[in-house]
């Protein structure tokens, strides 16, 4: 395991955890059932002042309902979530004052313009003048669509307007689910940039996506979730496959996999989609490349472990069977 | 802006508050040009509808009481039913709930304020029923002095302060329907659940208050106190049935606004 990971085992939502930067959202215990079904399991998480922090996770790992608990939107049958000082349910109010963020597809009145919206549900946290709304708006590229109704928006145009009321009162904590999503390259291209420049800024951004790339694009700090809980969370730079996996392509790759399956010191060899995966560490790879072109298998490409990325890792977490998984 | 502000301000983009609005505002329109057009007499004591509703002929403040009597039935409550469905359920189903939620606004407050608005709604629109009614009546076939139920008469103004008061009492059974509404929008993310099924719940009360073998019910349905207005039209006014509906009227809006209140400040918002 790299340095900076924090499992579930090891993992404590401390002040050391940040490198002495302030906490800015943690979950403690935090566990959320739908009558049977437990959709966030004890759930642990810091997230640090500054961070960009990705919050990834497959399909129906819990993502949303967390950051619903999160939001106050929902209420958790055990634990708690804690914005800056205040708890949330508890302090749901405080909390929400330094939060801004939307889960899901952002809504609005369609029969309002984006103008009009943003001065409405903007200023239920305090005052919101015409030049801020301007400035939001063209941070966000909707300042010439600003006077149409919502009704009239696209899915993509409808989150960039979710980005815009998020960032209304420039709150320490942005939330943003799946922000890039139905938007075009250049969007996506735009909504990064400006994901970025808030965390240069010193904004806390906690970032939920199914985009990898994006997360090691924008995000300093990411926690990987599997079944309602955080199977694994650190530094973007240091979360690499657990496994300690060589990946390896060759010209012959049936040949290619008995020979390597008498290598001494590997702990298990197996075909993925395109590699052959051979367990057992970096140091494997002088000797798995001589005995291939000693048997005349042309190598065409060797990955070691510390070069795969988010990817890898994710499918690993993701995809270990229920009996394997992180306790 | 204020919670009920901000209400308010959303009602007034929803075309459908507008269909109700000209909707209480014709009635009175076609209720008296129909009289106006009909040769038909009141019918034969015994038979037939309300008698009073045949004197419009002869004096135009009685159209606001035909308007009245014959919408508190089904069309009062039914925009009372709409207005408070939507206070939750309406904007659940609408994802805008949870943008509202994520501002830092307690919900018991933000409850109320729709609670408010909602009733508001109904009470503009039982005063254009009733400045229609009057400006319908008194062009067509103007006003004179009014003839009570137990046979006095009364000076116009007298007649419009009665009219007037009836009208507040038909606001407050009708808040009793949009708390039922909002009761039911707190319970689901649909609104049209929760209209039908405070409409159901409202027709209901309605059969069983027409049916001689519920009649230990009828104190308790707050259907049954509907017309209990028409006791202002007595003189002496007879409080007694009048006080029975408010406070049937009251007993059901404190509970079922609490209800509300208490479904919605632990519900989780998945919509």
């Amino acid at each position: 395991m790299p340095t900076g990971i924090q499992t579930p085992a090891t993992f404590e939502p401390t002040l050391d955890s940040c490198d002495d930067r302030p906490v800015v959202l943690s979950a403690h215990d935090l566990t959320k059932d739908f009558k049977k079904l437990r959709a966030v399991d004890r759930l642990n998480l810091s997230v640090c002042r500054g961070d960009v922090f990705g919050f990834l996770g497959p399909n129906g790992a819990g993502k949303t309902t967390t950051i619903r608990l999160i939001f106050g939107l929902a209420y958790p049958t055990s634990g708690y979530v804690q914005v800056l000082d205040h708890h949330v349910p508890h302090d749901r109010q405080e909390a929400l004052r330094h939060m801004g963020g939307f889960v899901e597809d952002p809504m609005f009145y369609g029969n309002m313009t984006a103008r009009r919206n943003l001065r409405m549900i903007g200023r239920m946290r305090g005052e919101v003048d015409e030049e801020r709304i301007t400035e939001v708006l063209e941070m966000v590229g909707l300042s010439e669509r600003g006077d149409s109704k919502v009704g009239g928006y696209s899915h993509g145009m409808r989150r960039r307007l979710g980005i815009a009321l998020a960032l209304i009162h420039n709150p320490e904590l942005v939330i943003l689910d799946e922000p890039t999503s139905g938007l075009d390259p250049q969007g996506m291209k735009d909504v990064r940039e400006l994901i970025r420049t808030l965390g240069r800024q010193g904004t806390t951004v906690f970032l939920s996506s199914h985009l990898l790339h994006e997360v090691e694009l924008v995000c300093n700090r990411a926690a990987i979730m599997r079944k309602g809980r955080v199977v694994v969370q650190g530094p973007v730079s240091a979360l690499h496959p657990t496994a300690n996996a060589v990946k390896i392509l060759t010209g012959d790759q049936r040949r290619a996999l008995e020979v390597l399956r008498g290598l001494v010191g590997a702990q298990g060899v197996d075909e993925d989609e395109e590699y052959l995966v051979v367990r057992g560490g970096d140091e494997l790879v002088p000797e798995a490349v001589r005995r291939l072109v000693a048997d005349e298998i042309d190598v065409l490409a060797v990955i070691p472990a510390v070069e795969q990325g988010l990817e890898d890792m994710f499918l690993e977490l993701t995809a270990r069977p229920e009996e394997k998984g992180p306790e | 802006m204020s919670h009920i502000g901000r209400e308010f301000v959303k009602i007034l983009f929803q075309k459908r508050t507008y269909f109700g609005w000209v909707g209480l505002f014709l009635i009175p329109w076609l209720v008296t040009i129909a009289m106006r057009l009909s040769n038909e007499g009141p019918p034969p004591p015994g038979e037939g509808g309300p008698q009073f509703v045949f004197l419009i002929t002869g004096n135009g403040l009685y159209v606001a009481l035909a308007s009245l009597l014959s919408l508190i039935g089904f069309l009062l409550p039914l925009l009372a039913s709409m207005s408070g469905s939507q206070t939750i359920a309406g904007e659940a189903e609408n994802g805008t709930l949870r943008t509202v939620l994520m501002q830092p606004v307690r919900r018991g407050a933000l409850l109320m304020a729709k609670w408010f608005v909602a009733n508001l709604y109904i009470a503009i629109g039982l005063f254009i029923l009733l400045a229609s009614s009057l400006i319908a009546g008194g062009s067509i076939f103007g006003f004179d002095r009014m003839l009570l139920v137990t046979g006095q008469t009364v000076s116009v103004g007298h007649g419009i302060g009665l009219i007037c008061v009836a009208y507040l009492f038909a606001l407050v059974a009708m808040t009793t329907v949009v708390s039922l509404a909002v009761a039911f929008s707190t319970l689901t993310n649909s609104g049209l659940t929760a209209v039908a099924a405070a409409l159901v719940l409202v027709i209901i009360m309605l059969v069983l208050g027409g049916f001689s073998v519920f009649d230990f019910l009828e104190p308790y349905l707050f259907t049954s106190h509907f017309n209990a207005w028409l006791d202002f039209f007595s003189d002496p006014i007879d409080w007694g049935p009048i006080g029975d509906a408010l406070a049937n009227f009251a007993v059901w809006t404190v509970g079922l606004t609490l209800i509300a209140w208490l479904v919605f400040r632990r519900k989780d918002i998945l919509s």
